[in-house]
């Protein structure tokens, strides 16, 4: 019992790491129709960000974080404006091809001038976790699943309560539409790459304590964070939320269970077989057939 | 179009160069394959330093038959056609007369075939045994093997520290599995059967379940081989979180300077064989020394084989005084009791140098020597 | 899923004999140049690439579908011909021929899957695929041997001449890739090619035009693997060791970027991506540190500057030079197919028809009957219910009750390629065309349906094509791309790719949308002449004075049934039918 939920416990912690970004890639995909495969870079670029204000220059923390989460800002305008706004007009390939040459540079760029060295970032709680009975908690995973449940409702409020929420929402659902009725599309767009390299960022800054900063740190779980996506349906926040937790669970009991090597196999099996018998994902909207 | 034209102006360059026959300040050329970019960077950048180093002191003192050394680095890029393409790239210069290849083994293997075919000497950090046993008259091990290191891992635990139940945890990959694959016949040559074995996949967020199930299996010991150094920083972290408090005794990845700072505390008390210690014997004080003096950062065996292989290499082409490649293959094979940063170099008939281990304890972020283990003396208790 | 492309291309590339010497002039300059071991071998490896690359130039570039697993393919072949040259004890040929079929077996799986999705699921998909191939050839150690893979792979002998050195096996590489990009070619002016590029275009249209949507896909992915697996034998044979890192997730993007960077829709594109990819970094190296940031930002440049690729790029470049003229077209008159029905026999009967969404009743219990070599007219309301009716008729949605027989026989809820093979065309409402075809390229597409009688045309679809277009006023535009061309024309098209397949009934769904006056006077006049032909033609429309003046019969739908059926003058008298359309034209009024 105590294992089940001690393995339940790290399941939802490396679940709500992917539900964190996975979130950010389903905004942008509501919004421009487009997988963003950099994705897995956000969280590395902010991690990055934090380690060089934190660990090189040796700022405070908390100014290091803000830095690290202004530095996403300006990130996320670019990478709107360099790699995705020149193709908005394109199919979704060449933007995906686009976001791929774009992860290839970002890595590439921090690996020669910085150096490939990983590093470990600092908690936010000071301290290393407690014991419940036999389940040890790790505090971390614990903010973790905090701010993700906090974001989503934030998210949730913000889109469905605000005006700038139902713009962006517009945009995201009928571009010309949303432009007939006055609504800055480019605005909206640049606002939601801001946004998503935001939430990346924070992500970025939650996990390093746990996964460590590496340039690659993002790539695994980019990918998991797309297989979540779909999982859980890309037209909806909640899917990213379900999506990462579940397919985190299947792999930790897959892993547990049937085979530690082939737990990057599990989460794929899984999405295989979503994908054949329910490919709209657990809250994705039915798509009207008009012929 | 262009490499026509290079080919054409390098033909010129070189027979104007020929005709005025080896100018005394012509460079030896050594060529060398390491990764700048890709998974393995980093560690590329010890590897670069060290050789670099080492071509620096002989230079300072005069370089080789009174000509320079000079290294002409490619990048493998982490990957094995890479280095395939890299190491092609050094073999088609003619001038380069020895060269240092990879310290990954898959990668040692993919250039194989094109080192026989150049037919000049490499000098190679990869650890899997069965490198110098390929038929290759061309391949030299600048560190020892894994048999080696495998077969001192399982001695010391068992024997010095007494620990009878193993858990192996391995990355699946060819470091990872061959070192498990090596390991075990260890062990059951000192008639102990591993208590539990946990193989993972490279880049794992969570090694919850592998934890778990080494604490269930009640080992005493674990042994470990993660290729990626967060990976290990995980591992480690998770274990005492779990409340195990098993030693881990592992490659000498554990005490690499990047693992050591990771995972700080995590690591305390954990055991590593290595090739390269330190503050062992003079010359590797003297080496830890100087690289500190030049790049600022201590140097780990990464550094220390590229360093070596570069001074035996230079060594042997003054011994034969002559850069053809029979005769620097003829004076390595000769170097007997060479001291070097990583031990005592005595190349053997197959290319082999290295044939002794260290065990070494990271005690409190510090890494200090316990004892060292002759391949020698371990066969003695076959 | 509609890729856009310049694919007027496939008039101008050049011709079999032009890749053969290409091919020869490459192994002429092998041979002749003092090519060193580096350079011999990055040859090589973009060589072996190049076969693979191609196979997404089938997949991508004709049918449309994405596939983000083609290093998979490329490991299955090389460990194909690995392991079954060294473990099973196999010849190289042999070998060659299992690491084809294994790639391509998977291939076929994965191009079943694909049949339901599209998009970024179907992307997901073989990404999935992917990983599981790459974890299985790390794992599974007894059948792979693990992550430290194969040495020692074997190279084939020709002729009793050992390919050892790598300068001969260069030439064989070679000369396979000559042959698989004439192949590749050869498809694209093929039946099967066209099939692909109008699956890709535009599905439903290509599948109501006879195009069986699931085979084609299955066979496009088919052959990609095909292709992958080829590569990799030959790359696994050509560097004789292979490991499971070289065939990642990582390899596959390399593949596709490859493709779309070289133009994916043409085979010179595809090959000269893989030379430029594998080149590159090489010629970058000078760079040290950061070469391969600069790598990353040429793929974006490529995709922001060249749309469709370098080669893309070139032809649009030579278009714009040397403006080119289109060659003029004759054609005979336009001839149908020898109709058996025996005049005023039904052709079609719909009885009992049904069709709900959920709880929304969108037909409902309805029936008619259309007879032959009339013009029967549907009307109704705006949301009564035709476009269903349209849709469920011609095979896109399957019928909740009821029963649907097309010259006697039962066709109820037969697919659209189905039905197209049995001589029912349509056109559609919001125009559905190839629009990368050219006018001739999409009204041949019609002519090829299955079952379609050509004799009358001496068998040859291309004359039938032309006299279609003939009948509808646009032979002079039939080498014009139809994306050029203004609605009105493509409303013509589109009813020349239906007249081309010689239809035993002819479905026209709002044909007068969108037209002006002028235009609409010349479809009466058009569907005056088509009733002339002969043909039997079902009209959806809205436009009553159009109606008015073509229509024999009239049946009218309002809310899902059928509210009148007759002839114009007893219809349009109907007090059901003027308070049905009173009401729509208050709505009319109202905007």
């Amino acid at each position: 019992m105590d294992i089940i939920l001690q393995l339940t416990f790290a399941g939802i912690g490396v679940g709500s790491i992917y539900a964190l970004v996975a979130l950010g890639l389903v905004l942008i995909y509501r919004a421009t129709n487009v997988v963003n495969f950099a994705q897995g870079d956000f969280p590395m670029m902010g991690a990055f960000i934090l380690v060089v204000c934190l660990l090189s220059a040796g700022l405070p923390y908390w100014l290091s974080i803000l830095l690290s989460l202004a530095g996403m800002v300006v990130f996320g305008a670019a990478f709107n404006l360099g790699v995705y706004y020149p193709l908005r007009n394109r199919s979704y390939l060449p933007v995906l091809i686009s976001t791929l040459g774009a992860s290839i540079l970002v890595q590439n760029i921090i690996l020669a001038f910085y150096g490939p060295q990983p590093a470990n970032l600092p908690a936010l709680l000071p301290f290393r976790g407690f014991q419940i009975g036999s389940v040890f908690l790790d505090p971390q995973y614990i903010v973790i699943i905090g701010v993700s449940a906090l974001l989503v409702v934030l998210q949730y409020l913000f889109f469905e309560k605000t005006l700038l929420g139902k713009k962006l929402q517009a945009t995201s659902q009928d571009k010309e539409m949303a432009g007939l009725l006055g609504i800055p599309v480019k605005r909206m767009i640049m606002l939601t790459f801001v946004y998503s390299a935001l939430l990346g960022g924070i992500a970025g800054i939650l996990v390093a304590p746990i996964i460590y900063f590496s340039i690659t740190m993002g790539n695994a779980i980019a990918l998991k964070a797309f297989a979540a996506t779909i999982i859980g349906g890309f037209g909806d926040i909640r899917g990213a939320i379900i999506g990462g937790i579940g397919l985190g669970l299947i792999e930790t009991f897959g892993a547990a269970y049937i085979s530690v090597p082939y737990k990057d196999g599990f989460a794929f099996v899984v999405l295989f077989a979503f994908l054949m018998l329910l490919p709209q994902g657990i809250f994705g909207e039915k798509i009207a057939e008009k012929a | 179009m262009n490499r026509l034209l290079y080919s054409i102006a390098g033909c010129l360059i070189g027979t104007a160069l020929a005709a005025s026959v080896a100018h005394a300040a012509d460079p030896i050329r050594i060529g060398m394959v390491a990764p700048s970019t890709g998974g393995a960077a980093e560690t590329g950048r010890y590897q670069i330093n060290g050789a670099k180093l080492a071509a620096k002191e002989i230079n300072d003192a005069g370089g080789v038959m009174g000509r320079p050394l000079e290294l002409v680095i490619e990048d493998d890029q982490t990957t094995n056609p890479g280095a395939v393409l890299a190491f092609n790239k050094l073999a088609s210069d003619s001038s380069v007369v020895a060269f240092l290849g990879p310290i990954r083994s898959t990668q040692v293997y993919a250039i194989e075939p094109s080192v026989r075919k150049v037919g000049k000497p490499m000098a190679f950090g990869g650890t899997d045994p069965k490198l110098t046993h390929l038929g290759d008259p061309w391949m030299f091990r600048f560190r020892p093997n894994d048999k080696i290191s495998t077969a001192a891992m399982a001695g010391f635990g068992v024997n010095d520290l007494g620990k009878k139940k193993w858990a192996i945890v391995y990355s699946t990959d060819a470091f990872g599995t061959s070192a498990k694959d090596l390991l075990v016949p260890a062990l059951k040559d000192l008639g102990v059967e591993p208590a539990t074995l946990q193989g993972f996949t490279s880049n794992s967020q969570d090694l919850t379940p592998v934890v778990l199930e080494i604490k269930q299996s009640g080992a005493d010991v674990i042994a470990s081989f993660a290729t990626v150094q967060t990976d290990q920083a995980i591992l480690a972290k998770q274990l005492r979180q779990f409340g195990v408090a098993a030693p881990v005794i592992g490659s000498a990845s554990l005490i690499s300077a990047t693992a050591m700072k990771l995972a700080g505390p995590d690591l305390y008390g954990s055991y590593a064989l290595t090739d390269f210690f330190g503050e062992e014997t003079d010359a590797a004080k003297a080496f830890s020394a100087s690289y500190e003096k030049a790049y600022g950062n201590q140097p780990d065996f990464f550094a220390s084989w590229s360093y070596d292989a570069v001074h035996v290499l230079a060594k042997a082409i003054g011994d034969a005084k002559s850069t053809e490649p029979d005769a620097i293959r003829q004076a390595l094979l000769a170097v007997k009791g060479y001291e070097g940063a990583e031990g005592t170099y005595d190349f053997d008939e197959n290319g082999d140098g290295l044939h002794a281990y260290s065990v070494v304890q990271n005690k409190d972020g510090k890494v200090v020597f316990v004892k060292r283990v002759e391949a020698a003396e371990i066969k003695a208790k076959d | 899923m509609t890729v856009t492309t310049i694919s007027s291309a496939s008039n101008r590339v050049p011709k079999v004999p032009l890749f053969v010497l290409a091919g020869a002039i490459a192994i002429g300059l092998v041979l002749m140049l003092p090519l060193d071991g580096y350079t011999v071998s990055i040859i090589m490896q973009a060589a072996t690439y190049a076969i693979a690359v191609l196979g997404l130039t089938v997949v991508l570039g004709y049918a449309g579908q994405i596939t983000l697993a083609q290093a998979a393919f490329f490991g299955l072949g090389a460990y194909s011909l690995a392991l079954g040259t060294l473990d099973l004890g196999l010849s190289f040929w042999v070998a060659l021929a299992l690491a084809v079929v294994v790639s391509g077996a998977f291939g076929a799986i994965l191009g079943l899957t694909s049949v339901r999705l599209g998009g970024h699921y179907l992307a997901m998909v073989t990404i999935s695929f992917q990983q599981i191939v790459t974890l299985v050839l790390t794992n599974w150690i007894s059948l792979t041997r693990g992550p430290d893979g194969i040495a020692g792979i074997g190279r084939p002998s020709i002729l009793g001449r050992e390919l050892t050195s790598n300068v001969d096996y260069l030439i064989f590489s070679i000369v396979v890739l000559t042959l698989v990009i004439i192949s590749v070619w050869k498809l694209k002016s093929s039946r099967l090619g066209r099939r692909m590029e109008a699956m890709r275009d535009n599905e439903i249209a290509a599948s109501v035009t006879g195009v069986n949507v699931y085979l084609t896909k299955v066979i496009s992915f088919t052959i990609c693997a095909v292709l992958g697996g080829l590569g990799g034998a030959l790359f696994a044979s050509g560097f004789s060791y292979i490991s499971p890192d070289q065939f990642s997730f990582a390899e596959s993007i390399v593949f596709l970027t490859m493709a779309l960077l070289g133009g994916v829709h043409s085979v010179i594109g595809t090959a000269l991506g893989t030379l430029l990819l594998v080149l590159l970094p090489e010629m970058l190296r000078f760079l040290r540190d950061i070469y391969l940031a600069v790598y990353g930002l040429a793929v974006i440049l490529i995709m922001i500057f060249m749309p469709d690729g370098i080669w893309g790029f070139v032809t649009l470049l030579s278009d714009k030079l040397f403006h080119r003229i289109a060659a003029r077209r004759a054609s005979a008159p336009l001839k149908l197919a020898k109709n058996e029905t025996p005049s005023s026999a039904p052709v079609l009967e719909v009885e009992t028809l049904s069709k709900h969404f959920g709880g929304v009743k969108a037909l409902d219990n309805m029936g008619m009957t259309v007879s032959a070599n009339e013009i029967h007219a549907l009307i109704g309301p705006n949301g009564s219910g035709k476009t269903t009716l349209v849709n469920v008729l011609t095979g896109l949605y399957k019928p909740t009750s009821g029963n649907i027989r097309f010259n006697g026989e039962t066709i109820t809820g037969m697919a659209p390629h189905a039905l197209a093979a049995r001589g029912l065309a349509r056109t559609f409402q919001n125009i559905r065309l190839f629009r990368s075809m050219t006018c001739l390229e999409n009204v041949i597409l019609g002519a090829q349906r299955p079952g379609n009688d050509l004799t009358p045309d001496g068998g040859n679809a291309e004359a039938r094509a032309l006299a279609a277009l003939a009948f509808v006023d646009l032979l002079d535009r039939a080498d014009d791309l139809v994306g050029d061309l203004p609605y009105g024309h493509q409303r013509k098209v589109e009813i020349a790719r239906a007249l081309a397949a010689s239809p035993r009934l002819l479905l026209l769904d709002e044909p007068a949308a969108g037209l002006n006056s002028t235009e609409k006077q010349q479809l009466v006049e058009l569907l005056q002449r088509m009733k002339a032909l002969g043909l039997t033609i079902l009209v959806i429309e809205h436009d009553m004075p159009l109606v008015e003046q073509v229509a024999d019969h009239i049946t009218v739908l309002n809310f899902g049934e059928r509210i009148a059926n007759g002839t114009p003058a007893m219809v349009l008298r109907d007090q059901l039918v003027i308070n049905a359309y009173l009401g729509e034209t208050h709505v009319h009024a109202a905007t």
